[in-house]
């Protein structure tokens, strides 16, 4: 009993770590429409800065700044929001498609330079040595993933609470309006321009937030984990839980990842010996009809975005506007 | 009414009780082991399949600790979180205490970091080869925990630059695959080539699952080496092999293990493999290696060419001679610690087959100690889970490959020690 919830518990911090990535994927295309192709970089320069800042010094490359554990984990969100800002400056002049393959390049440089830059972040071998917050006081069982966990759903529950206060308020109204129409919003005297290099950066941040989180997990981050399949996960989770509404992104998170997981589980228990073999394709195969199957039946999602009034106007001219 | 329940319940319980696990007799109960493999990659099923052989030989000898064994099996897809969610499922929903796996380092050290060692539980890996699991051992994060069968990145660039010595290569080129394994073997052979007095004249990375690597090959050949080094894997390999052969470069090639495949030999051909050497850890000279060689041609009807085969097969024997020696209802711990009793130099050896493991539980259970002799050689861990083993020095032929030349484990030793 204490191993299934022990288990649970874990697979709900992985999870939760992957909603707030959603999340701030969400932010920049549900709301803005901003494709982002590369999720991973965002991602992982949130994670790997984050160990470089909190971890303990290693021989052969950058590191072991040994900081506060907080304090890297807001360095981890700031070089995402740094790395955002720059390719941001350089890209969103692209619409669409054309953002998705300049972002789609940005990820995997990222990840190039990851695996061959060994002075910067250790190489193919990844950065290691970082000792996760408080685990002398906590030891490493089930406490202490159990108050990860708490700590992970405190900023899960924040993320989103601050999310559904910004696409709320005049500023979310925006995003929207530059989301249907830029033009339009441009002549009504707004700066399209800076307002998606906003949206992007906050966005990315909020991935480098996950990064970070991710990162402190495993006390581990290599190449591996900034591979393009990332990217394709947190899309699929978005895309099934519903693009534009932030509570779909994280019922979309949980529920992917809940498919990815149980279903390798079901195929080990239940397939047949003589099958066990072929059971990881196997899976390949599943999750990807489900995610075709929805963008055939249901494309808006399973929690569609409701459109609101976001200010409340006083006359009922305000609601047919809707 | 009543007493006859209590009789039937009392006489129930009477009944059940020999048949709690503890007093059971093999067979009668089942022990899961975890295995986390890349099995949708098409070099990690045979992976798998070896270490699925390992555990049928054991259960035709009757299971380790008194109960059969079974292989719970899940798939990495070399993606890190979903090798680590797998771990921690096997760990905690199927209650495994030994954890075969991962292939990848990038898989493996996440998993040893957040599932085996916070949960005590053994994690053997037949191929995961970076040198931050011997650093992450001597800080004393994985608490005697962790063990590899992989011996060779050291031991296998070592051998690569007596190979260049040997031949009288003056310069040598070396192609490496670009991740932690082949980063290594670049670092370490750059290193050992050095000592013996072998120029390297390039050090290029080969990227998997590119259409072509004449790039590459051209900036290697600008160098005009005598000799070329090549740790590939066989697609890359044959691919980066042929751009090569056909540009002009030299047949003249030290080849790392990662190449002794049948598949490389073919797609290259073998009228430009005459001059290449191989290097490999070696099979110890005993009748167990032929056992293993024997037993595996006749389940899969092949050679166990291939990478990571016989390093598989020795992680999943170990792990259950290990669990052997702990006895019934081990921990973890208890289960690593056993591990140096099943591959003591001084022990008994033992072979590599349901025979050998027969032989082990007997000598085990009147507390002796047992040499593994395993495909991979006399397998001997260090104080960081790390193996050392004889070297073999081989070529192709017509049938698969061929011994040049027999290291034995104080000979590979020695010339290591002769390098620094």
């Amino acid at each position: 009993m204490i191993g299934v919830i022990s288990y649970l518990v874990f697979f709900a911090t992985t999870a939760s770590i992957l909603a707030i990535a959603v999340l701030g994927l969400n932010l920049q295309w549900g709301n803005t429409g901003l494709f982002n192709g590369g999720v991973v970089a965002f991602f992982g320069a949130g994670a790997y800065a984050t160990l470089i800042l909190g971890g303990t010094p290693q021989a052969g490359h950058l590191g072991g700044f040994e900081l506060f554990y907080p304090l890297a984990l807001l360095g981890g969100m700031a070089a995402a929001g740094l790395l955002a800002w720059i390719v941001g400056l350089l890209t969103l002049r692209l619409r669409h498609d054309y953002l998705a393959i300049a972002t789609f390049g940005v990820a995997v440089a990222f990840e190039n330079l990851m695996r061959n830059a060994e002075w910067l972040a250790g190489g193919a071998k990844g950065v290691r040595g970082f000792e996760r917050p408080l685990r002398e006081a906590l030891g490493d069982g089930f406490l202490y993933n159990l108050l990860f966990f708490a700590v992970v759903l405190v900023i899960l529950i924040a993320t989103y609470l601050f999310l559904e206060r910004l696409v709320a308020s005049p500023f979310g109204r925006l995003l929207r309006a530059i989301r249907e129409d830029e033009e339009a919003a441009q002549s009504l005297g707004k700066n399209p321009t800076k307002i998606r290099l906003t949206a992007f950066v906050t966005g990315s941040v909020i991935l480098g937030l996950a990064g970070g989180l991710y990162g402190t997990f495993y006390a581990f981050v290599s190449p591996q984990d900034v591979l393009p399949t990332l990217t394709f996960q947190i899309w699929a989770m978005l895309i099934v839980g519903g693009a534009g509404n932030n509570r779909g992104a994280i019922f979309g998170a949980f529920l992917i990842w809940g498919a990815w997981t149980a279903s390798g589980w079901a195929l080990s228990r239940f397939a047949p010996v003589e099958a066990q073999l072929y059971t990881g394709s196997v899976q390949f195969i599943l999750i990807g009809s489900v995610i075709v199957g929805m963008l055939m039946w249901r494309p808006q999602g399973l929690l569609p975005e409701k459109l609101v009034v976001s200010q409340r106007g006083k006359t009922p001219l305000v609601k047919q506007g809707v | 009414m009543t007493n006859k329940l209590v009789y039937a319940a009392a006489l129930g319980l009477a009944v059940g009780l020999p048949a709690l696990p503890g007093t059971a007799q093999a067979q009668d109960c089942t022990t899961k082991i975890g295995a986390v493999l890349p099995t949708s990659v098409d070099w990690g099923r045979p992976i798998a399949e070896t270490a699925q052989f390992a555990v049928d030989q054991v259960n035709a000898a009757g299971g380790a600790a008194g109960c059969e064994i079974e292989m719970v099996l899940r798939d990495t897809q070399v993606d890190p979180k979903v090798g680590v969610d797998a771990a921690k499922a096997l760990v905690d929903l199927e209650g495994v205490k030994v954890l075969l796996g991962a292939v990848s380092s990038g898989v493996s050290m996440p998993i040893l970091t957040s599932v085996t060692v916070p949960g005590g539980v053994m994690q053997m890996s037949c191929c995961s080869s970076s040198t931050a699991f011997t650093g992450l051992s001597e800080e004393g994060k994985t608490n005697g925990l962790w063990f590899r069968t992989f011996a060779t990145t050291g031991v296998q660039s070592a051998v690569g630059a007596k190979v260049a010595a040997d031949k009288g290569y003056k310069s040598v080129a070396v192609l490496y695959k670009n991740d932690d394994w082949g980063q290594d073997m670049a670092r370490l052979i750059a290193a050992d080539f050095a000592a013996v007095g072998v120029e390297v004249t390039t050090s290029v990375a080969i990227n998997d699952g590119q259409p072509s690597y004449r790039a590459e090959v051209t900036e290697a050949l600008a160098t005009q080496p005598e000799a070329i080094y090549l740790a590939l894997y066989p697609a890359e390999g044959t691919a980066a092999v042929r751009e090569w052969i056909s540009l002009g470069g030299t047949q003249n090639m030290i080849l790392a293990n990662s190449l002794k495949s049948d598949e490389f030999r073919d797609n290259v051909g073998m009228q430009y493999l005459g001059a290449a050497l191989g290097t490999d850890t070696a099979s110890p000279r005993s009748d167990s290696a032929d056992a293993f060689r024997a037993a595996y041609q006749e389940r899969f009807g092949s050679e166990p060419n291939g990478p990571g085969l016989a390093n598989s097969y020795d992680a999943a024997m170990i792990a259950l001679l290990a669990m052997e020696a702990a006895g019934p209802d081990a921990s973890g711990p208890e289960i690593a610690a056993a591990v140096a009793r099943v591959t003591d130099p001084n022990g008994t050896p033992v072979s590599a087959d349901t025979a050998g493991f027969t032989a082990a539980k007997e000598v085990l259970a009147g507390g002796g100690t047992v040499m593994f002799q395993g495909a991979t050689g006399n397998v001997r861990f260090d104080a960081n889970g790390d193996v050392s083993a004889p070297a073999v020095i081989w070529s192709f032929s017509e049938s698969g490959t061929e011994e040049v030349e027999y290291l034995s484990l104080p000979e590979v030793d020695a010339f290591i020690a002769s390098l620094n």
